[in-house]
């Protein structure tokens, strides 16, 4: 990952670490926080101090915050999760109570310590674990891309949290990010990174960005006043649908008034079943793009996943175009998954979820062999999708071993190749960098171009702009515009 | 409908003591009057209707089975099928009615402070299962993905096992991810050198505890009474 990184950042300092997904910037903060080998193997020489001391030797008192709150939360209430740390640092019980309500109220947590964190949206998540870290008082606070994976309002939210925090403990900062943007004014330094783990860039932001501006937009990171990448050019014949969908352009499923309830949570104690979509009118349409957009927890996923013949709907109607029914049936629920698969494609959010193959190719080829597409046309396919996504050297990989944005690359890729009539995406650009967005996006608006009915369910203003015409906003399962 | 709170330590004695009760359960009308007791004992705890209702229905199911197969085997002697049923809900319906009510977050308070067992290892299994929930939605998003693959629950059972195995597999290696990454954050919040620790909440043994300990020392007793 580094080979001979020499770096020394003062107390007090903001540091912004910037550089193109894979170029280390999480493993560098791990170093920092004394956890390198908490959860990953290697080899090290060299060593970090922090306040003169081996980090080694002993974890200096350091919060971290993650990009995936989810996998941070160690309680089943926002109180206890909270006071986790408190606990381990052996602060008596009655101290421990006044703090963490300190914390919750400084980080604007909206509820109350008997809240359970099994009912959090992913912004009020990371703003609880925000609050377990600062309520420590840790002189180093280290964020590695902390609002990568939160909407908008979620993003500005955590981010003015962290940002009050500083200001009153005045401790070191250091945040890891490939969206510059909304922490470049926050800073005092930015450390710039390549994709090999060198330092190629080390000053005062605004100087770095002078210099350094082109060598970082064409890296992948996302720099601030440059416009959205121009969408990858995609040849018709890799994306188009393997056949002409039935009579020219129809609408292929619609809904109506579709009502999803998701069932209990499991070994939960919340039963009530939660209302996912309520009373919605939705309709994916051959050569269109349907951008399905609100805030977290509003059941934008739950949406796109019914058109995609993947939840059963409670009530309401959600019908099939009668030419691509199956068996009579025009519920895509009810269709066997291989007849799904030769008619909906579907994305899911986090690529590791999806990984059905042992390997890169295999992983393209598997839909069009469950469907019984033609071997050869498939191969050329998927071997020129892999070629244009920049894949190919990896096609005999194991797909688990791919950087999160060559996943997403191939899951887009598998999701097209066997040329199914509907292409339905769920966030497939939250955290990318630039290059996989132009390559995301470019591959999903080929896709439209050539017949296909897409619906994309995102909170990435961009790409709605790039890909949709039609938008969908939900509310609380409600459409609201 | 009750207020009174009793903790996880007794709970799970009164959840398993009539266990050793349910050993002498064996004829119909001895067994409907043992589990009138027990229900009468034990009911006025449960707050969570609902679930309560769901977890004595797979008691219920297991009791009819087991009704049935005693039926049949036993030549047909209904008396002696009652009372297999009577014992298998003798047994499971404490565990029903009372284990809904044991909080992890409580259990693990309790198991380190009352019960002094290693802080470390109690700790770290409150935090697995209170991630229980995390797994049931991974679960779900991996078959959802796996369906819109080509890949479903469809055809003979040897197609079913292999497409589990796939989707249990997939489970894994995200689960493995997951931990690595609350390993990480677990220890960055002082976990990594917490051999001894505080706890926020206090694990008081109330009144409350002593007379459901009494109650499941009395469940366990009193079907041999009856014998």
């Amino acid at each position: 990952m580094f080979d001979g990184l020499d770096l020394v950042i003062p107390a007090g300092q903001r540091v912004l670490l910037a550089g193109p997904s894979g170029s280390g910037k999480s493993t560098l903060l791990r170093a920092v926080a004394g956890l390198l080998l908490t959860a990953a193997h290697g080899e090290k020489s060299g060593r970090v101090l922090v306040d003169g001391v081996d980090v080694d030797r002993s974890p200096p008192r350091a919060g971290l915050l993650l990009p995936d709150p989810s996998a941070g939360v160690v309680a089943e209430t926002a109180g206890r999760d909270v006071a986790f740390g408190l606990e381990n640092h052996r602060v008596p019980r009655e101290e421990i109570w006044p703090r963490v309500d300190g914390a919750l109220t400084a980080s604007r947590f909206p509820y109350g310590v008997e809240h359970p964190t099994s009912a959090l949206s992913g912004g009020e998540m990371q703003r609880l674990l925000l609050a377990g870290s600062l309520v420590l008082d840790d002189p180093l606070l280290l964020l590695d891309e902390p609002t990568s994976m939160l909407d908008e309002a979620a993003s500005g939210q955590v981010r003015s949290a962290v940002l009050r925090h500083i200001a009153r403990l005045g401790c070191t900062t250091i945040i890891a990010e490939h969206r510059l943007g909304p922490w470049i004014n926050l800073v005092d330094r930015m450390i710039v990174l390549d994709a090999a783990g060198n330092v190629t860039a080390d000053g005062p932001p605004q100087r770095v960005l002078t210099t350094q501006g082109a060598h970082l937009i064409a890296q992948g990171v996302w720099v601030p006043g440059e416009p959205s990448p121009e969408p990858m050019t995609v040849p018709g014949s890799l994306v188009r649908p393997w056949e002409t969908p039935p009579d020219g352009a129809g609408e292929l499923v619609t809904a109506a008034d579709l009502r999803v309830e998701l069932a209990a949570r499991l070994g939960g104690r919340r039963t009530e079943p939660v209302l996912a979509v309520d009373g919605v009118h939705a309709a994916l349409t051959a050569g269109r793009a349907l951008a399905v957009t609100g805030p977290s927890g509003a059941g934008k996923s739950t949406l796109v996943a019914a058109l995609a013949g993947l939840v059963r709907p409670t009530a309401g109607r959600l019908l099939s175009h009668p030419g691509i029914a199956v068996r009579g049936r025009r519920e895509p629920w009810k269709w066997p998954a291989p007849c799904l698969a030769a008619r909906m494609a579907w994305v899911a959010q986090l690529p590791e979820h999806a990984v059905v193959a042992r390997t890169v190719l295999d992983e393209v080829l598997t839909s069009g062999r469950c469907c019984g597409r033609e071997r050869d046309c498939l191969q050329v396919r998927a071997e020129g999708l892999l070629e244009l996504l920049g894949l190919s050297h990896l096609r005999s990989a194991n797909p688990y071993h791919l950087s999160g944005g060559e996943q997403r690359r191939l899951m887009v890729a598998a999701a097209v190749a066997h040329g199914p009539y509907g292409l339905l995406l769920d966030e497939p650009t939250v955290g990318q960098d630039r290059n996989t967005w132009a390559a995301v996006v470019g591959v999903v608006a080929a896709a439209r171009d050539n017949g296909s009915a897409v619906a994309v369910s995102t909170h990435d203003q961009a790409a709605v702009t790039t890909l949709a015409k039609d938008e969908l906003a939900l509310q609380h399962g409600r459409r609201t515009r | 409908m009750s207020r009174v709170r009793c903790g996880p330590l007794s709970l799970l004695a009164a959840s398993l003591l009539p266990i050793i009760g349910a050993v002498a359960v064996h004829e119909a009308r001895e067994g409907a009057l043992a589990l009138l007791v027990e229900v009468l004992a034990l009911g006025w705890l449960v707050r969570d209707l609902r679930a309560t209702a769901v977890r004595l229905l797979f008691g219920m199911v297991a009791a009819l089975g087991i009704a049935v197969s005693t039926w049949l085997y036993s030549g047909h002697d209904l008396a002696e099928a009652a009372g297999a049923a009577c014992r298998i809900l003798y047994l499971v319906l404490p565990g029903a009615l009372l284990l809904g009510l044991i909080r992890p977050s409580e259990l693990g308070d309790h198991l380190a402070q009352r019960l002094r067992l290693p802080a470390r290892g109690v700790v770290a299994s409150t935090a697995a299962l209170q991630r229980l929930d995390a797994l049931g939605e991974d679960w779900q998003t991996i078959q959802r993905a796996r369906r819109a693959r080509g890949l479903g629950m469809a055809g003979g059972p040897v197609r079913r096992v292999r497409e589990s195995a796939g989707s249990a597999f997939a489970l894994l290696v995200v689960s493995l991810r997951r931990t690595g990454s609350m390993a990480v954050a677990m220890d960055a919040r002082g976990f990594a050198t917490a051999t001894d620790r505080t706890w926020a909440e206090a694990a008081p043994w109330r009144g409350s505890d002593t007379a459901l300990l009494l109650i499941g020392f009395a469940l366990a007793l009193f079907p041999w009474l009856l014998d």
